[in-house]
């Protein structure tokens, strides 16, 4: 700033301390407020995120686009090694194929002699991923469905077809935000497959998020299957997450199945809330005196 | 003829908000969600500290203000506080810039660094106070790290592909009025 024309500064230097302050003192306000009302808060910045990133959409996807070209260039360097591994992988996956299609139909007809029904309030939205969380602390992607068209709400689970993904965390119009299972706000309980354990799957902003409270970590081995367990009513139960891996540190933790560097369209369960089961005395036991008083009409009747 | 100057002094700020832009688009792009990436530096905050240092009067602390909550916004911090002390981070930074003109690179980095750090001290230890989930500590050391870092790259940037460079003793613009 010009240092001759100190007259005006002299007079606009306190004036310029009360702003500065001022400004201070209303963002520090700006973040209690934000840690006494969060979910009005984040609903704030939902509103914001969905009118400001969706319009960014038409630049994110050519330097995506170009990125991944490079990347794929690259990766053409090492193609014959790739080769080979994925002529390895593909003998093993056809034994598997094989497996699959036989239980497959055993599964069908025992369905079928059972009469089992599934659950058909089960369906999907399909979104695409709009933009990263941009903070390496944050494991948030926003997808380009949400409340408007198609009818986005909180707590749903995403997947990527194989395994969960994460849970819708805040909903715009247009967009809406997953929070992935690797985020350190992320709790996800689960059973661990052959065992029955229950446990509880807790993000910790690395690759492999750890698993909790599980009652006899002895009975948990590697390799073991990890389904969510749909307590608490948040997700589903039985959609596949993982595998069991023992890490270095000695903790159980858990390798996802949804493949995490290719997260590119990913699904969003409609999931409705499960029925409570009201009244138990109603089920089974003695008629109760009012309702035995108004039926004996129709008890003679029977009788006769 | 002050109007000149002034409109000079828009373009500058108009480049920043620009390269601000650029900065929180490219942190936005999808390219590998998920964890286990290394936390890069916070580039944002390394080019408020050179603009600051070489040129106050292109960066308003109103602008600061503005461009810290965005990104605040955006990626998904605690609203506010980052921006707050950004603001007086580089309020202490601009005091001292007069002071910094005449000094060499070293003590730039080392002011640059010491208020830089004390913003992350002052982060964890607010976020500490009002019990709100944090990042590991290892993590946010590395980031603070890179970031200081790549300090020197973005300066040699700032000087060579914008321009901005420290005001010389005695340099006038082009009207022949002292800065």
């Amino acid at each position: 700033m010009a240092r001759q024309s100190g007259s005006s500064e002299e007079f606009a230097r306190p004036l310029r301390r009360f702003f500065v302050g001022g400004l201070v003192l209303i963002l520090f306000a700006v973040f209690v407020l934000w840690r006494i009302d969060s979910p009005r808060a984040e609903r704030f910045r939902a509103a914001l995120v969905d009118a400001v990133v969706p319009q960014m959409d038409w630049a994110f996807v050519p330097v995506t686009k170009t990125v991944e070209l490079f990347e794929g260039v690259q990766s053409y360097a090492r193609l014959q090694q790739q080769n080979q591994d994925l002529r390895r992988e593909l003998q093993q996956m056809k034994a598997w194929k094989e497996a699959a299609l036989q239980l497959e139909q055993e599964n069908a007809k025992l369905l079928d002699l059972n009469k089992v029904r599934l659950d058909p309030a089960l369906t999907v939205v399909t979104g695409q991923v709009l933009a990263d969380s941009g903070s390496p602390f944050r494991q948030s992607i926003l997808l380009n469905v949400g409340a408007g068209r198609d009818g986005i709400k909180d707590g749903w689970a995403v997947t990527d077809g194989l395994g969960l993904v994460g849970r819708i965390s805040g909903v715009g119009q247009r967009s809406s935000r997953v929070l992935l299972l690797t985020d350190s706000a992320s709790r996800v309980p689960v059973t661990i497959q052959p065992s029955g354990q229950q446990g509880m799957l807790s993000g910790d902003n690395s690759t492999l998020p750890v698993l909790e409270f599980i009652e006899e970590p002895e009975e948990v081995r590697p390799g073991d299957r990890v389904v969510s367990s749909g307590d608490g009513g948040v997700f589903p139960s039985g959609l596949l997450v993982g595998s069991v891996v023992l890490s270095r540190d000695g903790r159980l933790r858990l390798r996802l199945s949804a493949d995490y560097e290719r997260l590119e369209f990913l699904r969003v369960l409609r999931s409705r809330p499960a029925e409570v089961i009201g009244g138990d005395a109603a089920l089974i036991g003695p008629l109760l005196p009012e309702a035995a008083a108004m039926m004996p009409a129709s008890e003679d009747l029977s009788d006769g | 003829m002050a109007e000149i100057t002034h409109a000079g002094r828009w373009t500058y700020r108009g480049v920043f908000l620009a390269l601000a832009a650029l900065v929180v688009f490219a942190k936005l792009l999808p390219l590998h969600p998920g964890p286990g990436r290394f936390p890069g530096p916070d580039i944002l905050v390394l080019m408020a500290c050179a603009w600051i240092v070489r040129r106050p009067d292109y960066l308003p602390v109103a602008m600061v203000a503005a461009v810290f909550l965005i990104a605040d916004m955006l990626f998904m911090r605690p609203p506010g506080l980052w921006t707050a002390l950004a603001v007086i981070g580089l309020e202490a930074l601009r005091r001292r810039s007069f002071m910094l003109r005449d000094s060499g690179f070293l003590t730039e980095w080392l002011t640059v660094s010491a208020i830089i750090t004390a913003m992350f001290l002052a982060n964890t230890l607010v976020l500490a106070v009002f019990v709100v989930d944090q990042p590991g500590l290892g993590l946010t050391l590395i980031r603070l790290i890179t970031t200081l870092l790549v300090y020197p790259i973005v300066v040699v940037l700032a000087a060579r592909a914008i321009g901005i460079r420290k005001i010389a003793p005695g340099e006038v613009d082009r009207l022949g009025h002292r800065q």
